[in-house]
């Protein structure tokens, strides 16, 4: 009877404790993931508000060669005040929603400010300017780091969704619900594969 | 299985095979255009540069080269700071942004952590050019710095054939821009503002700090220490001749550090 029950207990044991083990292991291995994503996403907010934080500089000194335009200048504020306000709260890359409005946000602060740079062509004068033309270089570094924070974002978000939905994990994923949600992407923009590029 | 062999082999005849080859053919070409597209896309990643200073597309002289070579490897022995020219043909049509931020991650330059690498890249025959900033020194080499050594210093001197001379001012520009320096031919309108750290008192405590470690080190695990300082001193030998040219053993290595699309683009 005891050699018995020790086997039994033996087996036991080793279908619990191995399971366990690898449980622990993904579990932890899911969780560096998502701690990238999370990483990935601030920088991310942080170019974004880098480009914020540049807009009233740009409009203040286009409209000073510029004062006409300025339709061009509300469009430019009211698409960066949206965009500021289009923060998310918490865990934005887990809430797709979210994450579509604050590109939506973006992308049409992107629009508003290529409609301001299209103007800015119609005055040589302004363009000359040294002022001017640090902030284009600002615009336009500003701008690539965007695009390249939202590739590393989503390369991030890319390797966490393939861990997470492989078979064994995509179990244990689930059986912790809203913690390991699925995370979004940032969509290619229509019309273009790449983040709107200022071109002069 | 082996039944309908035989019975198959008369399909194969003048008619079938034919189609079967074009249908073959058809798909290599597809794969091979799609292929050749994704190429075109985002260029190859040269390799890790073996020095400071690498042409391929032979814009430089050679004791031009040789010359900012040694004064990189010099700067980056003193200062730490990785800075590496790179001048290729061309990425043919492939985005230079992006070209130039993949360039950087494949190489690490700068140290892990302190991101303090910047890559001077010139494509020849684009006539194209970028400066691609770590994350370390965005604060020290702004986007707007690094457009006016591209457009102010670089292109006009490139565009006058001067490749010599628009490297070696650009790089100078770049160096005096890392240490907080008015540069060379700065169209210093409203100079930028930039705080200049007291370089001197910082350095000292890294020194003191880095030397307190290795005392720790020492202590703890003295034959670690000993092997670590072996391989500082050796490294240090190893190419600090400052003998340009020469291409032996050893030479430039990427340390771990990242960027982030700082810095600006421009042509000529």
């Amino acid at each position: 009877m005891s050699k018995r029950a020790l086997v039994v207990i033996g087996l036991v044991a080793a279908a619990l404790i191995l399971p366990v083990g690898c449980a622990v292991s993904t579990y932890n291995e899911l969780v560096g993931l998502d701690q990238k994503v999370e990483a990935q996403w601030a920088q991310v907010e942080n170019v974004y508000q880098r480009r914020l934080d540049l807009v009233p500089n740009l409009v203040e000194t286009v409209k000073g060669a510029a004062a006409f335009e300025k339709e061009t200048f509300t469009a430019v504020t009211e698409a960066r005040t949206r965009a500021a306000q289009a923060t998310t709260p918490g865990r934005a890359p887990d809430d797709p929603a979210a994450l579509q409005k604050f590109q939506q946000a973006q992308e049409q602060l992107s629009g508003a400010l290529s409609r301001l740079l299209v103007v800015v062509e119609r005055y040589p004068d302004l363009k000359a300017t040294q002022n001017f033309r640090d902030l284009q270089a600002q615009l336009e570094g500003t701008e690539n780091r965007v695009a390249v924070e939202r590739m590393r974002f989503n390369e991030a978000a890319r390797e966490f969704n393939s861990k997470r939905n492989t078979f064994p994990t995509v179990i244990l994923a689930s059986f912790f619900g809203a913690r390991f949600k699925e995370k979004g992407y940032f969509r290619a923009e229509a019309g273009a594969e790449k983040a709107p590029k200022v071109q002069f | 299985m082996l039944k309908p062999a035989p019975r198959k082999h008369p399909k194969f005849s003048s008619d079938v095979l034919p189609q079967r080859l074009v249908a073959a053919l058809l798909t290599a070409l597809v794969l091979w255009l799609g292929w050749a597209a994704a190429l075109a896309q985002s260029a190859a990643i040269p390799p890790a540069p073996q020095r400071w200073v690498t042409d391929e597309a032979g814009l430089l002289s050679s004791t031009a080269r040789a010359k900012l070579d040694a004064k990189l490897e010099s700067y980056e022995q003193k200062t730490g700071h990785q800075v590496v020219v790179f001048i290729g043909d061309s990425i043919g049509g492939a985005p230079l942004d992006d070209f130039a931020v993949k360039t950087f991650g494949a190489w690490q330059l700068g140290k892990k952590g302190a991101d303090d690498g910047v890559l001077v890249l010139v494509l020849a025959r684009d006539r194209k050019m970028a400066i691609e900033v770590g994350y370390g020194l965005e604060a020290r080499i702004p986007d707007a710095v690094a457009s006016r050594i591209i457009q102010d210093i670089m292109a006009p001197k490139l565009r006058a054939g001067d490749a010599d001379g628009a490297l070696e001012a650009g790089v100078d520009a770049i160096l005096a821009s890392i240490e907080g320096r008015p540069f060379v031919g700065d169209p210093s309108a409203p100079p930028v503002q930039r705080e200049t750290p007291p370089m001197s008192t910082a350095k000292l405590i890294v020194i003191g700090l880095l030397a307190l470690g290795f005392l720790g080190l020492f202590l703890t695990n003295p034959s670690l220490a000993l092997s670590l300082l072996y391989v500082v001193a050796s490294g240090r030998h190893g190419h600090g001749g400052g003998r340009p040219g020469g291409w032996g053993g050893g030479g430039f290595a990427g340390g771990g550090g990242r960027s982030g699309g700082g810095g600006a683009r421009g042509s000529w």
